[in-house]
Order: C-alpha cells, then sequence, then structure tokens
C-alpha cells in the first residue's frame, strides 16, 4: 500500500516531562559545578537523541495490506484484518495501528520479526448504511524510549459496507401470490413443531440459536420449525406506509433477514432496483447490499423519468 | 482524543505488566546505596517497602486510589522528615523527600504514562545520588540504575515480544554504545555556565571525617578506623616517595589549652617572596588529589613553599584554599625537605609561649625540673623525650577519655594515649620549659598504589606532631609518638596496627578471621586496582570542572568566550552524527535487492533498447513468446533465459549454480546484441 512521502516525527507527551528532567540536571550540574551530574545529563540527553534514528527506523520498510471487510448492520462491529509487513532486515517492536477515520481503537503489534507479517483485526463500529471509505491507516511507534513518536500514514481507497438496521415488524407481509398449480408443501419458519437446524444467518434474531450446541463447541444453528406451506414474498419499498426512507429501509431489512431464514423465496422491489425472487446467501447480500446503497433522493428521479 | 477516552474507561483494569516493573525495581534498587549512607534510615526502607509492596499488590489489582489516602499519605511522610532532619531546607531532606513521593507513586503508577513518570523520578533520584556522593562505588551504582531505566523503558515498549532479558539489555548497550562518543564530546566541550542561586551542599555531611581545626584528646583517635581516602599523592619526578617518613602539613595550632589544642580561626597568611628556594635535590614536587572535606585545608609534605593556584601559605608553613574544597581537587605543589629557616618575631615568639592558667603545679615542677637538669633547649627536649620513653607510656588506640586539663593525669598517672595525647602534653610541656612549641597536624605515611603509581592517604593516617623553635634551626620537628611507638612512623596506621595486633602487642576489636582476610595478596590486589580507578575517575572525572574545561578549550584553540558558537557547533556535530547512525542503522536494516529480479530487470532492458517493451502486466512467458516473435534470431536465448529465471524465481529449491549461469547468460546477451 502506498505511504506517505515521509515518516513524521513528533514528541509525546512524556517528552516534556523528559525536558523538566533534564532541566532540572542541568541546573543542579550547573549550580554545583558537579562533573558527575554532567555525566548523567549528557548521557540522558544523548540516550534520548540516539532514539530518535531507533525510533524512526521501527516503521522503515514496514507496510500494511488491509483486506477486505466483512459487511455488518448498523450498530454492530465492522473487523477489518490488516496485514503488517516487515520487508527490512530487523525486526520490528511496539508497533501500533490506528484508523482515526473509522474511530476504532488502536490496535498493539508487539513483535514482527525480519520478512515477517503480522496480522491484526481492527474492530469499529458500523454507525450509518451504506458504503464508506476505510480512510488513512496510521502506523506509529514509540519504541524504544516512547518519548517521540513516529508516525506512517497509508491512504486507502478501500471501502466497506453497513447493510442497514434491520428493524420494524417481523411479521412477513400478508401481500402475497401464490402460484394456483403450486401443491401444498412444508415450509421452515416460524412454526411449532421442530424440523432441524439450519446454520445460522448473521443478522437475524438470536431467539431460536440452537445454544446447547454452541455450549458444545458446534457453530452457530437456528432451530427451525415446520410452519404452513407459505408462498414467495414480495418486498416493495413503494407497498411501505411510513413516511421516513430509513424506516422503510430498516422494515424491509428485517423482512429479507426473516424470509431467508424461513427459506421463502423473496423478491425486492425499489424504486430504482428490481430484483427477482430467489433465496440464497448470494441473493440475501445482493437485496441487503442494494438496501445499504440506497438513497431516497436517486429513487424518486428515476421514478419521474418512468 | 481517543486514546484518553479509553484510557479512561480502562483506567481500573490497566496494569503495569510484570517484567518492564521487574527492571524498574532493580534500577530502583541500585539508587539506593548513596540514600542508605547519608539519609534517615527510615526513608530507603520506606522506598524498599513500598516496592515490595507494589509486587505484592499489582497481580492482585490493588493500587493507591483514593485521593484523601494519598493526601494524608504525603503529609504523614513530610512531617516524618521534618521530625528526623528539623527542617525541610537542605539537600537530605529534599531528597528524603523525594524518595518518598516515588514510593507513593510506585504505588500508585498504573498507566503507561505513569510508569514513564516513575522512570523519568528515578533518573531524578541518580541525580541526587550524585549530590549525596561523588564516590566511584556509588557513581557505578548510580549508573548502572540509569542503564536499568533505560532497560526498564525498552521492555515496557516492546511488550510481549520474546527475549525478555537479554533483548532490553542488548538495545540498552546498543543505545549506550552509540551514545558514548556523543557523552564524551559534551562532556568536554559543552560549557559549563555556572549559576550559583542554589546553595552548595556539602559543610556538614563531608565534615564528618578528617579532623578539625581543634585537637583535642580522642579526636584523632577516633579516625583511626575510618577507611576514607584523604587525598592523593603523585611523585611526578620520581618513581617512589621520599625516603624516610611521610609527614603531611596540614595545619598548625598555636594556642595551648593543656591538652588541647587549636588552630587560628582565620589563617593569617604570609607572602612567600621573603623565603629562600631550597635546593633543588631538597625540593620534591607532588601532585596532590584532595577529597572534598567542605573546610580550607590543603595538605602537602613538610613543608611546603610553593603555592598552588587558589591557595595561600598560612603562618606557620602550611596551605589552605581560599575557598571551600567541595569537590575533588588537583593541585602541585613543592615542597621542601629541609626546615626553612626564618626568625621569630616577637609577637611569634610571645604566642609560641602562650599557656593556659589551668596547668597544675606538678606539671610545672616537673618542666622546671627538665630546665634544671639542663637549660640547653636541645637537652630539654631530649630528657622529655627520654622521660616518654622510659616511664611505661604505651601508645594505643583507645586510652579512656581525657579533659583538656588532664595534663597531669596523662603524664603522671595513665600514662596511656594516642599521637594527639602525646604531641599535645609535649608542646605543652615545651612551652612550659620556655622552648617556643606548636603543634602540627596532618598525616604520616600512605599506602603506595603500583598500579597507579600514586599514595593513598586514608584519615586513619591523621597525625599529630609538635615542632620546636631552636634558636639556630628554626622550626624543627618532633614526634613524641615516635619515641613510644617506634614503628608508627615509618608505615601507614593500617600495617603498623596490623604488625600490632600480629605480635599480639595490642587487642583487636576485630575477628582474626577478617585480620587474615584483610592481609590476602588477591585482596590486596583488587584493592588496589580499585584504588587506582578510583584515582583515574577522581582525577579525570570528577576533576574536570569548568576550570579545567576552560584549560582544554583554550589548548583546543576554541576560547570560550562565545559559549552560544560552541553550542551551536556541538550540535552541529551531534545531528551530524545521528544522521550517521541513521544511515547506517538503514543500510543494515534495507530489505536487500532481489538478485535474480534485478538481473531480469536488465534484461528486459536490454530487449527495450532493441525494441521489445514489456508491459507491467505482462508475464514473463508472455513476454518472452512476443519477443521471441519480433527477434526470430534470439527467440532461442530469449526463451532459454526466461525458462532459467521461472526456475530461479518459483520452484521451490532454486540451485545457486543456476544463478550465475543466469547471470552470464543475461549479460552475454547483451553484448552480443548489442552490436
Amino acid at each position: 500500500m502506498k505511504a506517505g512521502k515521509f515518516s513524521l516525527l513528533y514528541p509525546t507527551g512524556s517528552f516534556v516531562v523528559l525536558l523538566f528532567v533534564l532541566g532540572a540536571m542541568w541546573y543542579a550540574a550547573s549550580s554545583q559545578n558537579s562533573p558527575a551530574v554532567y555525566l548523567l545529563l549528557f548521557g540522558l540527553t544523548t540516550v534520548f537523541l540516539v532514539s530518535i534514528p531507533h525510533t524512526l527506523l521501527n516503521l522503515a520498510d514496514v507496510t500494511i495490506a488491509p483486506e477486505s471487510a466483512k459487511a455488518a448492520f448498523a450498530g454492530e462491529e465492522i473487523s477489518l484484518p490488516v496485514e503488517i509487513m516487515n520487508c527490512s532486515r530487523a525486526t520490528h517492536r511496539g508497533i501500533d495501528l490506528l484508523l482515526p477515520a473509522s474511530g476504532g481503537e488502536r490496535k498493539r503489534i508487539d513483535y514482527i520479526p525480519a520478512g515477517k507479517t503480522a496480522r491484526v483485526t481492527l474492530r469499529f463500529p458500523a454507525k450509518q448504511r451504506g458504503e464508506h471509505r476505510i480512510g488513512t491507516f496510521r502506523l506509529t511507534s514509540i519504541y524504544p524510549l516512547g518519548f517521540i513518536r513516529v508516525l506512517k500514514k497509508f491512504a486507502s481507497s478501500q471501502t466497506y459496507l453497513v447493510y442497514p438496521k434491520p428493524a420494524g415488524d417481523p411479521r412477513l407481509p400478508a401481500h402475497r401470490t401464490r402460484s394456483p398449480h403450486s401443491r401444498p408443501q412444508t415450509e421452515l419458519g416460524e412454526g411449532d413443531d421442530f424440523a432441524g437446524v439450519r446454520a445460522y444467518v448473521p443478522g437475524e434474531s438470536q431467539r431460536h440459536i440452537d445454544w446447547r450446541a454452541v455450549a458444545r463447541g458446534q457453530p452457530l444453528m437456528t432451530k427451525q420449525f415446520a410452519a404452513e406451506a407459505e408462498g414467495s414474498v414480495h418486498l416493495d419499498f413503494s407497498a411501505l406506509r411510513f413516511h421516513d426512507v430509513e424506516e422503510r429501509v430498516s422494515q424491509l431489512a428485517l423482512w429479507v433477514i426473516e424470509a431467508e431464514r424461513a427459506r421463502r423465496p423473496y423478491s425486492l422491489r425499489l424504486p430504482n432496483t428490481d430484483i427477482a425472487p430467489g433465496v440464497g446467501e448470494a441473493h440475501f447480500h445482493r437485496c441487503l447490499r442494494e438496501l445499504s446503497l440506497f438513497s431516497h433522493g436517486e429513487g424518486a428521479a428515476a421514478k419521474a423519468e418512468a | 482524543m481517543s486514546k484518553r477516552k479509553n484510557s479512561k474507561q480502562a483506567w481500573k483494569d490497566t496494569a503495569i505488566p510484570r517484567r518492564p516493573l521487574l527492571w524498574l525495581a532493580a534500577a530502583l534498587l541500585f539508587t539506593l546505596p548513596p540514600m542508605f549512607d547519608n539519609l534517615a534510615s527510615w526513608v530507603p526502607l520506606l522506598f524498599l517497602f513500598a516496592l515490595m509492596l507494589k509486587f505484592w499488590m499489582e497481580p492482585r489489582g490493588y493500587r493507591l486510589r483514593s485521593n484523601i489516602l494519598k493526601l494524608i499519605l504525603a503529609a504523614v511522610t513530610v512531617g516524618a522528615i521534618f521530625l528526623s532532619y528539623e527542617t525541610l531546607k537542605g539537600i537530605e531532606p529534599s531528597v528524603s523527600l523525594l524518595a518518598v513521593l516515588v514510593s507513593l507513586k510506585i504505588l500508585e503508577a498504573h498507566s503507561a504514562r505513569e510508569f514513564r513518570v516513575v522512570v523519568m523520578m528515578a533518573w531524578v533520584l541518580c541525580l541526587c545520588g550524585f549530590l549525596l556522593s561523588q564516590d566511584l562505588a556509588i557513581a557505578l551504582c548510580l549508573f548502572v540504575a540509569f542503564a536499568l531505566l533505560i532497560a526498564a523503558l525498552i521492555q515496557f515498549h516492546s511488550g510481549s515480544s520474546p527475549g525478555a532479558f537479554w533483548l532490553p539489555l542488548a538495545t540498552t548497550f546498543k543505545l549506550l554504545a552509540q551514545a558514548a562518543p556523543l557523552v564524551v564530546l559534551l562532556f568536554l566541550l559543552f560549557p559549563r555556565i555556572s549559576t550559583g542561586f542554589w546553595p552548595r551542599i556539602g559543610d556538614r555531611r563531608t565534615a564528618k571525617t578528617g579532623f578539625s581545626d581543634r585537637l583535642s584528646p580522642g579526636s584523632i583517635a577516633a579516625l583511626a578506623n575510618s577507611t576514607d581516602v584523604a587525598f592523593r599523592a603523585e611523585f611526578p619526578d620520581r618513581r617512589a616517595g621520599p625516603l624516610g617518613p611521610m609527614y603531611w602539613r596540614g595545619l598548625v595550632m598555636w594556642q595551648s589549652d593543656g591538652m588541647e589544642w587549636r588552630a587560628p580561626y582565620a589563617p593569617t597568611s604570609i607572602s612567600d617572596s621573603s623565603r629562600r628556594y631550597p635546593a633543588s635535590d631538597k625540593a620534591i614536587r607532588q601532585r596532590i588529589t584532595i577529597a572534598p572535606h567542605g573546610e580550607r585545608w590543603m595538605f602537602a609534605l613538610d613543608r611546603p613553599f610553593g603555592i598552588p593556584s587558589g591557595a595561600k601559605l598560612a603562618r606557620g608553613d602550611y596551605l589552605y584554599s581560599i575557598q571551600p574544597i567541595r569537590k575533588p581537587r588537583r593541585y602541585e605543589v613543592l615542597s621542601s625537605i629541609e626546615p626553612i629557616e626564618k626568625g621569630l618575631d616577637a609577637y611569634e615568639h610571645r604566642e609560641a609561649l602562650q599557656l593556659p592558667a589551668s596547668i597544675s603545679p606538678a606539671v610545672r615542677d616537673f618542666a622546671a625540673s627538665l630546665v634544671a637538669h639542663d637549660p640547653e633547649p636541645r637537652a630539654i627536649v631530649n630528657s622529655a623525650l627520654q622521660f616518654f620513653r622510659t616511664q611505661g607510656f604505651s601508645y594505643s588506640l583507645s586510652p579512656g577519655e581525657y579533659k583538656k586539663n588532664d595534663l597531669e593525669e596523662f603524664l603522671f598517672r595513665r600514662r596511656t594515649g594516642f599521637c594527639e595525647h602525646y604531641a599535645a602534653s609535649f608542646a605543652t610541656l615545651m612551652r612550659l620549659a620556655g622552648i617556643p612549641a606548636r603543634v602540627v597536624v596532618g598525616y604520616l605515611g600512605g599506602e603506595y598504589n603500583d598500579l597507579g603509581g600514586f599514595f593513598l592517604v586514608h584519615q586513619a593516617d591523621t597525625h599529630a606532631w609538635c615542632e620546636v623553635w631552636f634558636p639556630g634551626n628554626g622550626w624543627t620537628r618532633v614526634d613524641p609518638t615516635s619515641v613510644v611507638a617506634p614503628g608508627r612512623a615509618s608505615q601507614d596506621l593500617s600495617s603498623f596496627l596490623a604488625g600490632r595486633v600480629a605480635s599480639g602487642e595490642m587487642a583487636t576489636g576485630q575477628s582474626a578471621f577478617i585480620t587474615q582476610l584483610a592481609r590476602l595478596a588477591v585482596l590486596n590486589q583488587v584493592r588496589s586496582i580499585w584504588e587506582a580507578l578510583n584515582y583515574q575517575w577522581d582525577t579525570r572525572v570528577m576533576g574536570f570542572d569548568a576550570d579545567v574545561q576552560d584549560v582544554l578549550l583554550t589548548s583546543l584553540g576554541l576560547t570560550n568566550s562565545e559559549p552560544v558558537r560552541l553550542v551551536m557547533q556541538v550540535l552541529i556535530v551531534i545531528a551530524a552524527v545521528l544522521i550517521i547512525y541513521a544511515g547506517w542503522m538503514q543500510l543494515r536494516t534495507r530489505p536487500r535487492a532481489d538478485q535474480i529480479q534485478t538481473l531480469y530487470k536488465r534484461f528486459c532492458q536490454k530487449l527495450a533498447r532493441v525494441g521489445v517493451q514489456r508491459v507491467p502486466w505482462e508475464g514473463p512467458s508472455d513476454f518472452a513468446t512476443r519477443a521471441a516473435q519480433a527477434l526470430p534470431n534470439e527467440s532461442r536465448r530469449v526463451r532459454q533465459i526466461t525458462e532459467t529465471y521461472i526456475a530461479l524465481r518459483y520452484a521451490p529449491e532454486p540451485a545457486a549454480a543456476n544463478l550465475r549461469e543466469f547471470a552470464k547468460a543475461v549479460n552475454a546477451f547483451g553484448a552480443r546484441s548489442g552490436d
């Protein structure tokens, strides 16, 4: 990844205290005319000065490569794995990685041997639906003494997606079309009879997670119950009666999750997009992606054109 | 911003990891020795206790949190300091206060910032240690502490990376090694500007050892067990010292109180112009490094006649410094072995015969009997010495207590004493007999250090003797102690005492084992090396003050008149050195260029020169196919080179021989197609 042209060096808060200590030493040395105190003063000063190139070179030939961030629902947490590569022939220690634009906390990498890679996962809250830029990574280090901080910036054009926060009425809309020649079939969903388990879909309610299986160390599974057969669901933005766009988007997101969980084919209709009925992981993410990128202004314009 | 928020949220959970804490504790232990020597003993004990308590508290998550408790503890300790010193001013109470505050801070510290603050406070403790003591052993302790603090910081910032012990030490050594030349540069050249606002320290502490301007019974015997060094002396013109006993003249006491003598409070200086310069073979040049004692005494072989700078010659032919001696000081002085003849004026004559009124009749009668026996002054001196020799006088470190009027008790009843008893009583006796006499206090003897080629004179070598005035000869040294203890004058006190203990003449409080141990040759050698190091430290480092620096700067042609310019020059040199360091470290750690890649790049450049340009996204074999089509003559060679390149770059274990062939092929390719 492209780094800023220069590493920046600036003093830390402890540097001010160090200056005070050095001042006290100088004052004591000069007023007592004591060579031993001068020796101590010069020792501390030069050790500090010599530590500056050490700090500066602690980030030399270090570069980072963010992996793609998995999308998350608003209000949840985005986790972004980042690889930090040490291309130099020296071990680097005490490196901090920070992504200020996303408001994440700093991640500490204690140690990267020469030529090796460290992997950390930055976590930060997913605040608003939509596509967001990751922004600029800041790699800093105060190793070895902590009086000087070196900063290297890595600008990234990479983005991450935040799905709308699912909210509203969990019951799927009543408006449905049932093809006349379809035979009655058993659908899995919110019924009463237990009909097995399937993989948990992120975002869906945790009420039906098979916690006993989790306790046994198995992955998250959702218990499914047999319900009366139902046909596919049409999720239509314009059919919703709420006024607020965000409320409507949230409701649609919740329905997408519920329909996916119930394994019922669902179609999504937004003012400028139309997704044909379907079910499954790819369809699920496609619908949520459209929902998170949807902006009403655009939709209105598209409608006006039509 | 976010950092602060996070640390505030997590303040209950942050703890200083164990490893840096161990380094810090080790460093703090090394700051203790000067405290134990100089402060009220509860201060370092409290410090130790706080340190141990921290190790107990930290894993349990306890720490000093309540502000009220902190304030109470601080108030209590400040009160305790006031109680033990009866003041808060001065260096010892201030250092005690700092040590106590550091103890409290240790108990309180839990965040990264506080850890660094404690480390910096510990550096200030090192500074305080140097203010308390400038001994080499203490200095070594403090420098170890200084280095361990750096190691603690390194360990703290490297987190949990492997290499708990060697990594911080190795990095510390690297930093110190890189810093060393800069320290020497700064130490030699950085202008020493004197700021005299702070009260100079040292009176109370250094006056504990050494003699005083008052010679009272028992005052020198009290120093007999002191191992402190009074001064060191070199004889630049000759390897060994002078023949015969070395009497180091300290100060001359004129005023007699019987058993107690006093020096004038303010010495009267005399000019040396009237004195005759001795013959060169009778003069001894000495270079003396004196340990700080906070007073103005200076020492030289009996008798000094050259006057070092910053010193004066007092009436009685002894040196004294114009300024109190508060740091090691080195001076050169010339002494004459022969007595310097000089007249005795009426005032001095009167003063040299002054006597207290309280002398008992028995003593007066005895002095009168000496005169009656033979009125010639030399005969009187001899018969008095004869009296000491024959009348059962003994030489003892613990003669019991005498008061200043106990002359009679000493001369006629107890007859046991140390050098000050003999010198004082003899001089008083001479005055009673009408002979001008005075007491001289100084040192006798010295231990020769082979390694350093100098004599070491300890406080234990303190000695007192007499001088009497003979009309033809002037002031003549008479040492009554040598009559009582004949061996004393030829060796320093410790070897003299050791010999006496060995021959059973004297009881000692030390066990036989320790005495034996002290006489082991190996230990003596170690001791002698240590003394030589000490000497170097005192003369080379501690002696390098503003004056010496001035001489150095002048000799280098850098006059100290423009300190700002000098500072600028020093800073430029330092910046240059830092840049060199950075460049050197960068060179050593920069990723090594990939040789195969470089060769392949060269190959591509050569192809580009003949018109086949590789596009960035083109793979090597695609490019080779295209190049072979464009250059049918070279197609075999291009394919071969590309195949070798792919094999070298992507095969699991490419052979080194292939690399050489590849290089050869690439180079040959250029030569051929260039034609």
